[in-house]
């Protein structure tokens, strides 16, 4: 099911990490576009750029080479601060560690990209308390993340993703380091919200089952080798 | 509250349980409070020093000094005391003279500067002099003038028996050994004829600017006189005075600046340890401007707290020391039996402002650093 607008696109993508001997070519002349509204799983071996490829997409890296349309603009060339705006409003990330901030409450992990949008800290509390109640931890909000379990936190970061309604979820191995049961129950909920939201996702997974439940399987190859579209 | 701000109040403060960042803040905080507070109790102690030895040269010494430009007597003394006596009623005025004479009292005769002034009306000798001859209050000395007089059997030197009748204290910035006379009694010592060498004047209204009133009241006679205003009578003393002050304000601000890079060393700190907070909190859409303004934030909390505690700090302990004179200092060799503390607020405001600029710097230079970096640097590997 690859239907719809593409949301993403990537065009001639190259990344490379090092200098000189130490030089690693990441990505080479990669091309992937991404569906509005699809499903879309990444896989591939260890080491092979699932991360950086997930990175350039949520301009949180730059490419070496190549554009990136966001949308319908090229947000490549974009400077630092609106490829912050744009992190900001357009783009959802939940990491497989769960990056809460330990000095704020669930609360207030899941207000922050609200306040940094600038709205009022009760109404992105208000906000906060939906979501939070979305991912059913609605009685953990004055709780600090070192109070909440693996997978309680995951939630949490997934209620954080989601609290600008972006349209674009990128999720990296969100269950990596949750037991089975969790990774589950974890897996589900992206996908009810997937759904319930209108979101596009990408989610990098080790899990050939869970991507098998995707709509569309993104292989990723080691730079020499083909990347294949299954 | 914006997102930025509200976190460097989370990190400033702590919560009580998260306690790392908060610890580390607080120490930034301690010594640049100590460094203001230093500083201030440092400069207040200095400025009551200072302001002690200057009312007491104003105290105990002429305000100006009218003296021949040529030679060594005042031309027409009788007509300047006139007109100042017309144009500045409340202004007094000594006439004097003075030179060196021999003074002996039980022992050996020694060199005495001695100066004969209107105003005296018994002899008196300072301290320095009492213990060089031996003398004190009630006993005769024997004053030989250099002047010589003929006699039958030659020129002998002019001499007169003095009774002291009290002995002075050293008098701040003049070398001690003075024998003080009244006028016409050293006129007749040093000159055998009525003569004035000076005039000393005192006011009460303000000394610093009698000297300029005085020139242009004498502004006829200007060119056989030579007027001199405390800064002249003065001119060595009070520009060590102002080269303490500054001496004293690099040495001591030194502290200010090790605290400031305290300070820059612990926003580091926080910079490299909530490295993957701040990627996050980018990666969230924290632009590079709001993430300069959230350590700048930090540091100028931690500036402003500081520098607040340490103003308040050392002004109230220089306050309180200063009222109950808590540090005494030894009679007699001082003009005051405590140490003086005076606080001067545009001195405390001068401190807080470099206190607060240099926070501001020691955090703008780790913001800026953290600014540039790409979020996915930090959130490459947990
Ligand atoms: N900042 C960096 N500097 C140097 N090399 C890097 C850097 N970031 C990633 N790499 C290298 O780039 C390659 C791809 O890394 P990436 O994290 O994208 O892989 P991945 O597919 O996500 O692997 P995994 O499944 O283990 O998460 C790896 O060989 C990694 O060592
Ligand atoms: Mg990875």
């Amino acid at each position: 099911m690859s239907e719809g607008a593409p949301i993403v696109v990537l065009e001639g993508v190259s990344k490379g990490y090092g200098e000189g001997a130490n030089r690693v070519e990441v990505l080479r002349d990669l091309d992937l576009e991404v569906h509005r509204g699809e499903l879309l799983a990444v896989v591939g071996p260890s080491g092979v750029g699932k991360s950086t490829l997930l990175h350039l997409m949520g301009l949180l890296d730059r490419p070496d080479a190549g554009r990136i349309i966001l949308g319908d603009r090229d947000v490549s060339t974009l400077d630092q601060e609106a490829r912050a705006r744009a992190r900001n409003r357009e783009i959802g990330f939940v990491f497989q560690y769960h990056y809460l901030l330990d000095e704020l409450n669930a609360v207030d992990n899941v207000a922050l990209p609200l306040r940094i949008a600038g709205r009022r800290t009760e109404a992105a509390r208000g906000r906060a308390r939906e979501l939070l109640e979305r991912v059913g931890l609605a009685d953990r909000g004055h709780h600090f993340p070192d109070q909440l379990s693996g997978g309680e936190q995951q939630r949490v970061a997934v209620a954080r993703a989601l609290a600008m309604e972006p349209p674009l979820l990128l999720a990296d191995e969100p269950t990596g380091n949750l037991d089975r049961n969790n990774a589950e129950k974890l897996f589900s909920l992206v996908g009810e919200l997937h759904l319930l939201e209108g979101l596009t996702s990408v989610i990098v997974t080790h899990n050939e089952e869970m991507a098998g439940r995707c709509d569309r399987v993104f292989r990723l190859a080691p730079v020499g080798d083909e990347s294949r579209d299954v | 509250m914006r997102a930025e701000l509200h976190l460097a109040r989370r990190y400033l403060i702590g919560l009580g349980r998260r306690t790392h960042v908060a610890t580390v803040s607080a120490i930034s905080l301690l010594s640049l409070a100590l460094g203001v507070l230093a500083l201030v109790v440092t400069l207040s102690l200095l400025d009551g020093f200072q302001s002690t030895i200057k009312r007491g040269i104003l105290a105990q010494s002429a305000h100006a000094r009218i003296e021949p430009a040529r030679g060594r007597v005042l031309h027409d003394p009788a007509e300047l005391v006139s007109i100042l006596h017309r144009e500045l009623p409340d202004v007094g005025i000594v006439e004097i003279v003075q030179g060196t004479c021999l003074v002996r009292g039980i022992g050996d005769a020694v060199p005495a500067h001695v100066e004969g002034r209107s105003d005296m009306e018994a002899p008196a000798i300072d301290s320095v002099l009492a213990a060089r001859i031996g003398a004190g209050a009630g006993e005769r000395i024997n004053v030989i003038s250099p002047r010589r007089r003929l006699t039958p059997m030659g020129p002998v030197p002019v001499h007169a028996v003095v009774r002291v009748n009290r002995v002075a204290p050293r008098q701040p910035g003049v070398d001690g050994g003075v024998l003080l006379l009244p006028l016409a009694q050293a006129q007749r010592l040093l000159w055998g004829h009525k003569v004035v060498e000076a005039l000393e004047l005192r006011t009460f209204s303000d000394p610093w600017r009698l000297a300029g009133t005085v020139r242009s009241v004498l502004a006829g006679h200007a060119d056989q006189l030579r007027i001199k205003g405390v800064r002249e009578l003065h001119h060595s003393l009070l520009l060590a005075l102002s080269l303490e002050r500054i001496m004293i304000f690099f040495a001591v601000g030194l502290m200010l600046v090790i605290a400031a890079l305290n300070l820059l060393c612990n926003v580091a700190m926080v910079a490299a340890e909530k490295r993957t907070d701040l990627a996050v909190l980018a990666g969230l859409g924290l632009g590079p401007r709001a993430l300069r303004r959230l350590f700048v934030a930090l540091g100028l909390g931690i500036g402003v707290l500081g520098a607040a505690l340490g103003a308040a700090g050392g002004t109230l302990l220089a306050v309180v020391l200063d009222r109950t004179k808590a540090l005494p200092l030894p009679r007699g060799i001082f003009i005051v039996d405590a140490v003086p503390f005076r606080v001067d607020p545009l001195m405390v405001l001068t401190v807080t402002g470099l206190a607060l600029a240099l926070s501001a710097v020691a955090s703008w230079l780790p913001a800026r650093l953290v600014a540039r970096r790409d979020p996915a640097e930090g959130l490459r590997y947990e």
